[in-house]
């Protein structure tokens, strides 16, 4: 996150509301509108590869499924199937008379089939338990990616803040050495090709001796003192009914130190 | 000049938003009028159960005549007759009966209004939603002046209203949200009006030092002033703030003051200090760096114009028409529509001094030019003048007869609602 500048008495709030939304655009990288996150949404994939979307009891399901079928698993299919029986005197008679049954119908064709897909159902059987695993630990997988993307997420939300946070306090504390009244002016190219535009009215900055007092004046400030607190946080706004000086003086904060100088980048009363 | 005040409760300790604003409005303008205020028996805004004596009384000064509420609001039948109302066709009899049921139904109060109303000059009608607003319009329309008070919800996209606001005298908005969404929804733009709101009795002196000491608050912090309550935009508030809270761990600290209607969370920077008195309250204001205001309906959040007035820039939710409008209108205050601007928001002005001064500044001028109390007291006195010097045209709009009344062929007042255009006016 980044500052506005403030730079004017007029502060324009809707063009401070556009700032933060073109920020926010910029760090997303896309600004989907509602419905373009609608239909997204509506995507079934998503739904498909959304952990949370995974049935939590798929597993018993599943485990219940293969429970309830296992009475009519497979069944073995040989040559000689179609004539078995219990009874041996049976099973006799069926073989003599197969000559005869061939009369009627081929039934060798019949007795291939069910031989091949008794095979097949095998197969079946074998691949449907590796399936198993391998839905079961997918799901497992998933849920553990989630988490992760969800951690990471969280991670460099926070990072990216800190980052920026770093930059902007960079930036403060550049334009604290560039813009502090009664110093040297700050650093601009030469307009038209002529040489750096004269120090502005009040400004001493080629004085040597005022350099020297100013430079002595700071030395005798003592950490802790007014307009800082003793952990490097901003001081309570006391009994300023108004509040108003407080915010002035009120420079980068919050997630770390304000830089040991920040009294000086407002009003610049060390020297004027 | 004499005036009437009209409001549903009425007491130096009854703090709602409306009865507030009539008891600032009744004691300010008792310095230039004789004023007498009308009101019921009762205290609890949800039952209307009556708890106060009746007959005269005194509240700082000013007379207050208090009349019987004859039936406390039932909950269950309210909620059922809103739910007809706002969500399904109905008729006109549907929505009379939503405004009994609604209440605080005191006929005594309707009677001595229409008996007595002569001897008032004008009678300041508070809250348009109510049985003594919507009555006391209808008999005393050639003196009544409306102050609405009203919020963007489905009680406004409801028929009975229409009447009320193109019959009255005049009509003190409380901002400019306010009078587009009423003009959209009743074409009253006849009726002489004007976006008044309201002051307030913010102390000159706070002593932030001494609210930090009495609670033990030594960080800096946002604070929240109100009902701590869904409605109101807590809940989101509250996840709002975790997630900022866990983003910035260094970062502003969250205060509420109020009474929790939502369970409040346990974090080690919410602190919930309940109800506090009108001098912790300012003390809280001026130690705090900012005042949010997640509410998604207000007619005019006087909070807000408290914080303004002490130098403390709001964040509000965006959503709320009325509190965007005011923040933008005021440059002294930012807005947020989703998490991200929340963090965005916030965030720059807990860090950003030079933005929070200049948004603090102002809003203390906002405040005095718009809602000081010379200001206010001044444009009811002009609309008044403005009222004398025009005469009361229109007669009031008749109810339709008793079959019409049971016709129903009324929308949703929802369905009404949504068709009013929103947005911060311009």
């Amino acid at each position: 996150m980044s500052d506005f500048s403030v730079r004017s008495d007029a502060v324009d709030v809707e063009q401070i509301m556009r700032q933060v939304r073109s920020r926010i655009r910029e760090k997303r990288g896309v600004d989907y509108t509602e419905d373009e996150i609608k239909e997204l949404a509506s995507v079934k994939l998503e739904r498909f590869l959304d952990p949370k979307g995974v049935r939590s009891d798929l597993l018993d399901q599943y485990r219940k499924r293969r429970e309830s079928s296992t009475t009519a698993r497979n069944y073995a299919f040989e040559d000689t199937t179609l004539y078995e029986s219990s009874r041996p005197l049976l099973r006799a008679i069926r073989k003599l008379l197969n000559p005869i049954l061939k009369l009627f119908f081929n039934p060798t064709p019949v007795v291939e089939a069910l031989h091949i897909q008794s095979k097949l159902n095998d197969n079946y059987n074998q691949a449907e338990a590796l399936y198993y695993e391998l839905i079961h630990n997918l799901v497992l997988e998933t849920t553990r990616l989630g988490i992760e993307v969800k951690n990471l997420k969280m991670r460099v939300e926070s990072m990216s803040s800190r980052l920026d946070f770093d930059e902007r306090r960079a930036r403060a504390l550049e334009g604290v050495v560039q813009y502090r009244p009664g110093t040297v002016a700050p650093l601009q190219p030469p307009a038209n090709g002529t040489s750096t535009a004269p120090p502005g009215p009040g400004s001493n900055a080629n004085d040597p001796d005022r350099r020297l007092r100013r430079r002595r004046r700071r030395g005798r400030r003592r950490p802790g003192g007014p307009g800082q607190g003793p952990s490097g946080e901003r001081s309570q706004h006391a009994s300023d009914s108004t509040g108003e000086s407080a915010s002035e003086a009120r420079s980068e904060r919050s997630d770390a130190p304000p830089p040991s100088n920040a009294g000086d980048s407002g009003s610049g009363s060390t020297d004027s | 000049m004499k005036l009437a005040v009209v409001v549903q409760r009425y007491g130096a300790d009854i703090n709602g938003g409306a009865e507030l604003h009539a008891r600032y409005i009744a004691e300010r303008l008792a310095k230039h009028a004789e004023v007498e205020v009308l009101t019921t028996c009762a205290r609890d805004y949800v039952t209307w159960r009556n708890e106060l004596p009746p007959g005269l009384d005194k509240v700082h000064g000013i007379t207050v005549r208090r009349f019987p509420v004859t039936r406390e609001r039932d909950p269950r039948d309210f909620g059922r007759r809103s739910h007809h109302v706002f969500t399904e066709t109905h008729s006109i009899g549907d929505e009379l009966s939503w405004l009994e049921s609604e209440g605080p139904t005191a006929p005594a109060l309707i009677d001595h209004l229409e008996r007595a109303g002569s001897g008032f000059d004008y009678v300041l009608l508070f809250s348009y939603r109510y049985y003594h607003a919507w009555h006391g319009a209808r008999r005393l329309a050639s003196r009544a002046v409306l102050v609405p008070t009203a919020e963007r919800d489905a009680a406004i996209g409801l028929t009975i209203f229409k009447a009320t606001f193109r019959n009255v005298r005049g009509i003190m908005y409380n901002s400019h949200e306010e009078r587009a969404m009423i003009q959209a929804a009743t074409q009253n733009e006849d009726v002489p009006g004007v976006v008044v709101g309201v002051g307030s009795e913010v102390p000159a002196r706070t002593d932030p030092a001494r609210f930090r000491r009495r609670h033990r608050i030594d960080r800096p912090f946002a604070i929240y002033i109100g009902r701590i309550d869904a409605n109101k935009g807590c809940a989101e508030l509250f996840d709002y703030f975790q997630r900022y809270a866990m983003t910035f761990p260094r970062g502003l600290d969250l205060v509420l003051i109020g009474n929790p209607i939502i369970p409040i969370p346990s974090h080690h920077r919410i602190h919930h200090l309940g109800y506090v008195s009108d001098e912790d309250k300012f003390d809280a204001l001026a130690a705090a760096d900012l005042l949010i205001m997640p509410s998604y309906f207000e007619s005019l959040s006087m909070v807000a114009l408290e914080a303004w007035a002490l130098g403390r820039p709001v964040l509000a939710n965006g959503r709320c028409d009325v509190l965007k409008g005011q923040c933008i209108r005021s440059n002294a205050g930012l807005y947020y529509e989703s998490y991200s601007e929340f963090a965005e928001t916030l965030y720059s002005l807990e860090s950003n001094g030079p933005l929070h001064a200049r948004l603090g500044r102002n809003g203390r001028e906002y405040f005095t030019r718009h809602y000081a109390w010379p200001v206010i007291e001044k444009k009811y006195l002009d609309m008044f003048e403005q009222l004398r010097k025009r005469p009361a045209s229109t007669p009031v709009e008749p109810l339709p007869n008793w079959m019409a009344r049971r016709k129903r062929d009324l929308p949703p007042a929802n369905q009404v609602l949504a068709a009013i255009p929103s947005g911060p006016a311009s």
